[in-house]
């Protein structure tokens, strides 16, 4: 499994070091791996360390103990292949959707005509094949983030690194955009690293649920998801999904959580 | 799939309760008014600015004002038929010494905004020393800038670009922070050039603030050329103006006021529509 593994997180810890000069440990020795085409889903209160976990791997801050493996090489933050989709879309206002695809490539300055038809294709995967050409304040904010999401998968990363990607959406919406991204997951079988506080939303879009405990942040459970794909609503509220709430629910440690 | 059917029965169960009668068909023709169907909004501005002068012309006539204490718009209009050589000759020096105030002040402001910016170094040291030569009133500087540049066109010019400069180190430093940290993000992960990220987000993204910061230095601009002309000049509209109080012309002085009025805001609403011209996104996208 470790060779094959896209992204290996071995023993990675995180210290910061308060103002009144203690140390205050965010992270403590996190252990997992994801394998090509796996959904993974992470977990955890607020506050817990998950973002902190989010943000080592992609590069954007320096974990202070153990290391993040790339397809089994210790490789430069600068030389992964990454991609984020955070939890507001920031779309280039003066942009219209297609040129937001590709930014990410603009910036590798690779932009070819494949890639062109790359980025058109993603948004046709997206539902939004005829809103190409037009500008992301024209569009609700559910689609928005369809459109981050294409950006991030534009530069075919090999792992996608989501980071609370519909937190800021109404329940509504999030429960469709849930539903989206399983498709869109489902049709390019992207190694998906999803970090959520919704214990039903990590469940729901996850081969793989990963736990992480509180003060420090450490992964108290990695737990399997056997339901089928792709899944429908029915999944929601079968028994089995309720068991892994269940499961989830009590390592969290969220008494008198209702949703 | 329900769902809207869901929201549809929530709306109008309130408007179908007895005691409130249709609700909604009220609210429509209210917000046609007769005003807002018959005037545009520059209509609506020439209206008021018609009342206010009518308002000043019949205080003048039911007072009887003095003509050494006001005069009426009446007066000063007629002032500007019989000279309009003569207010056009010194607009045309003022907007010069406003313009070219106004383009140097804001290059530089624009340059200052981004290096204190992007070199903290820079920006720990010098950001409080400037802020503290802001307080100086550019006014009190243009008796030195005469002293450097002489009696001329550049002495003026010079006023007026001491006071354009600061809207614009402001607005650009406020403009270039207020880039979401994800854009910067975004950047990072995809490998940008320090270049690629200036260019292709965060000056884009500041101009809808350099566009205020102008808006704001423009008419300062014209304001700074006129007092350098109180202090040291034969020529330009603040000369005019001193002109008419030593010969106690109120006629000549309010035509003055109204031309520079006139030019500030026209200045104004060119910037204005400058920035809607080139940010269409602007108003929508923030």
């Amino acid at each position: 499994m470790s060779s094959s593994a896209v992204i290996e997180v071995k023993d990675v810890g995180m210290t910061y070091k308060t103002r009144d000069g203690r140390s205050h440990t965010a992270l403590e020795g996190c252990n997992f791996d994801v394998a090509p085409g796996e959904f993974v889903s992470v977990v955890g209160q607020s506050g817990s360390g998950k973002s902190t976990l989010l943000r080592i791997i992609s590069g954007l801050i320096n974990n202070t103990s153990g290391e993040v493996l790339l397809k089994g090489k210790n490789v430069a933050h600068s030389l992964r292949e990454l991609a984020m989709v955070f939890q507001a879309p920031v779309l280039l206002p003066w942009r219209n959707n297609l040129d937001n695809v590709l930014l990410p490539m603009e910036f590798r300055k690779a932009v070819t005509p494949q890639v062109r038809a790359y980025a058109k294709e993603l948004l046709e995967i997206a539902g939004l094949g005829d809103q190409a050409t037009k500008y992301s304040y024209e569009l609700s904010g559910g689609m928005q983030q369809r459109v981050a999401i294409c950006r991030a998968l534009v530069s075919r990363p090999d792992i996608l690194l989501m980071d609370e990607p519909f937190g800021a959406l109404d329940a509504m919406t999030r429960d469709t955009m849930n539903f989206e991204l399983q498709r869109i997951w489902h049709e390019t079988r992207q190694s998906v690293l999803f970090v959520t506080h919704s214990i039903p939303e990590a469940i729901w879009l996850a081969d793989r649920v990963i736990v992480v405990g509180d003060r420090p942040g450490r992964i108290v459970a990695d737990i399997k998801i056997d339901i089928p794909r792709l899944r429908t609503r029915e999944h929601r509220f079968s028994e089995d999904f309720t068991a892994y709430e269940r499961q989830i629910e009590a390592l969290i440690g969220t008494p008198g959580a209702i949703s | 799939m329900k769902q809207p059917t869901v929201i549809e029965d929530l709306e109008v169960t309130p408007v179908a309760k007895p005691g409130s009668p249709s609700v909604a068909p009220h609210h429509k023709p209210r917000r046609l008014s007769a005003s807002s169907i018959l005037l545009s909004p520059a209509a609506k501005a020439v209206t008021g600015l018609a009342l206010m002068l009518a308002i000043w012309e019949s205080i003048v006539r039911i007072f009887d004002m003095p003509r050494y204490l006001l005069v009426g718009p009446l007066e000063a209009f007629a002032e500007l038929a019989e000279r309009p050589m003569f207010y056009l000759e010194h607009s045309w020096i003022t907007i010069q010494e406003a313009l070219a105030g106004f383009a140097l002040g804001a290059a530089l402001g624009i340059i200052c905004g981004a290096i204190l910016f992007y070199i903290p170094f820079i920006r720990h040291f010098l950001y409080p020393t400037l802020i503290a030569i802001d307080t100086i009133p550019k006014v009190a500087l243009a008796p030195l800038f005469i002293v450097w540049f002489g009696f001329g066109f550049e002495s003026k010019a010079f006023v007026s670009m001491a006071i354009a400069f600061f809207p614009l180190v402001i607005n650009t430093f406020d403009g270039l922070s207020s880039v979401p940290s994800e854009l910067r993000e975004l950047a990072k992960i995809n490998k940008a050039s320090r270049f690629m990220q200036m260019t292709k987000i965060e000056f884009i993204y500041a101009l809808p603030n350099l566009f205020t910061g102008m808006k704001i230095s423009i008419s300062m601009a014209v304001g700074g050329a006129v007092v350098g002309e109180f202090i040291a000049g034969s020529s330009g509209l603040g000369h005019v103006v001193l002109l008419a109080n030593s010969q106690v012309n109120l006629a000549s002085m309010f035509a003055a006021f109204m031309v520079l009025a006139s030019i500030s805001l026209l200045l104004f609403l060119f910037i204005d529509r400058l920035g809607k011209k080139l940010l269409p996104w602007r108003d929508a996208g923030k």
